[in-house]
């Protein structure tokens, strides 16, 4: 039986195989505080994801989850919100643009898939309908995350 | 004359500005977060007594937005001013630095300390955290490592403290001559007006080093 890293690394990698992206993170919060960390990533150039813990509200993780809506950057640094240093995630990967939705448990947005590119880029409603297909399968795994099943 | 009073007017600005912010942060830490706390208390006891289900967890969620609205009040005020500093000294107050950082930007961070710690005075041992932190931050945005160091090494007379990484490093000079090293230029400044000294030494692909010089007296 897979375990549930496999399980997400491998829509992680077909996600990655239908968008031309080169960083594929998963944030999601903690099971007994609301602080948000990245446990699975593809495409990293670093480890950095696994220190980063994420305040709710904070970075772009932290945005969509306590917003519940997608976030999108085309050209980071230009035209963000705050201070760049309010984007860790960005900076670590040196991503420059990243579509961000929110993954749902319970009715409540508990974390966020994100893909990000090391170039400026535009998101097509294609690449987006894509991204919250594979959110939808991965929101089936966190039942496993939360819980003790 | 008047180079002497620009400084002395200079360092005015730069201690009020650290009084203000430090007021504000023990304001958010020891009045507004203890008043939060309070009302905590007094939600889980309502909640507590309540039998009408959807009023119950109402009370519940409200305590728990309380409890969050607690740690990130908690947060902003450690990130203002760091308590630490006045209380237990330059090195754990920059150890407490390096952890919330690594949670931050995923960055570790060690800091090894050598001899025997002395007492700085406030605006030293502000100015030298500021000037780390800073050093720190612009690893962060611009050397693309995933490690760096802080060493302090205490004198009799001085303490010397070096931020290294070992990142994409720049050329110092060319940067330098640029006029874009406002934060460098800020970090030298205000060692420069508690008597200190801030050098920085940087090689392409090699990383780079800032170190700091400050007198104990």
């Amino acid at each position: 039986m897979k375990s549930l890293k496999d399980l997400v690394l491998t829509e992680c990698d077909s996600l990655k195989q239908r968008v031309p992206c080169d960083f594929v993170g998963i944030a999601l919060q903690n099971r007994h505080d609301p602080d948000i960390t990245w446990p699975y990533a593809m495409g990293n150039r670093n480890e950095k994801y696994k220190y980063i813990t994420v305040r709710y509200g904070k970075g772009i993780a932290g945005k969509v989850i306590s917003s519940g809506t997608p976030m999108e950057i085309t050209g980071f640094p230009e035209n963000i919100l705050g201070k760049i240093t309010d984007y860790p995630i960005m900076l670590a990967e040196k991503l420059v643009a990243a579509y961000s939705v929110p993954l749902v448990w319970n009715g409540l947005p508990k974390g966020a898939l994100l893909i990000g590119y090391r170039h400026a880029r535009q998101f097509d409603e294609q690449e987006k309908q894509k991204l919250r297909e594979v959110a939808r399968n991965l929101e089936s795994f966190l039942p496993s995350h939360f819980t003790d099943e | 004359m008047e180079l002497e009073a620009g400084n002395q007017a200079c360092s005015y600005i730069i201690q009020s500005q650290e009084e203000e912010i430090k007021r504000v942060a023990l304001e958010l830490h020891e009045s507004i977060n203890q008043n939060l706390y309070t009302m905590q208390t007094g939600l889980n006891f309502i909640e507590a007594g309540i039998e009408n289900q959807e009023l119950k967890s109402y009370a519940k969620e409200m305590a728990g937005l309380m409890e969050r609205t607690i740690r990130e009040v908690r947060l902003l005020s450690v990130e203002l001013y760091p308590n630490t500093l006045s209380t237990l000294g330059l090195v754990s107050a920059m150890k407490s630095y390096s952890k919330l950082f690594t949670n931050t930007f995923g960055i570790l961070i060690d800091v090894h300390s050598s001899g025997e710690e002395k007492l700085l005075s406030d605006q030293k041992s502000m100015a030298a955290f500021r000037v780390c932190q800073e050093a720190l931050i612009n690893i962060a945005k611009y050397a693309d490592t995933d490690h760096a160091k802080i060493e302090f090494t205490w004198g009799e007379i001085s303490v010397r403290i070096d931020i290294k990484d070992a990142g994409k490093g720049f050329d110092a000079n060319e940067v330098m001559e640029s006029g874009s090293a406002n934060g460098i230029a800020a970090m030298r400044e205000r060692l420069r007006l508690v008597g200190g000294q801030c050098d920085l030494s940087s090689e392409l692909d090699k990383g780079t080093t800032v170190s700091i010089n400050l007198p104990i007296q």
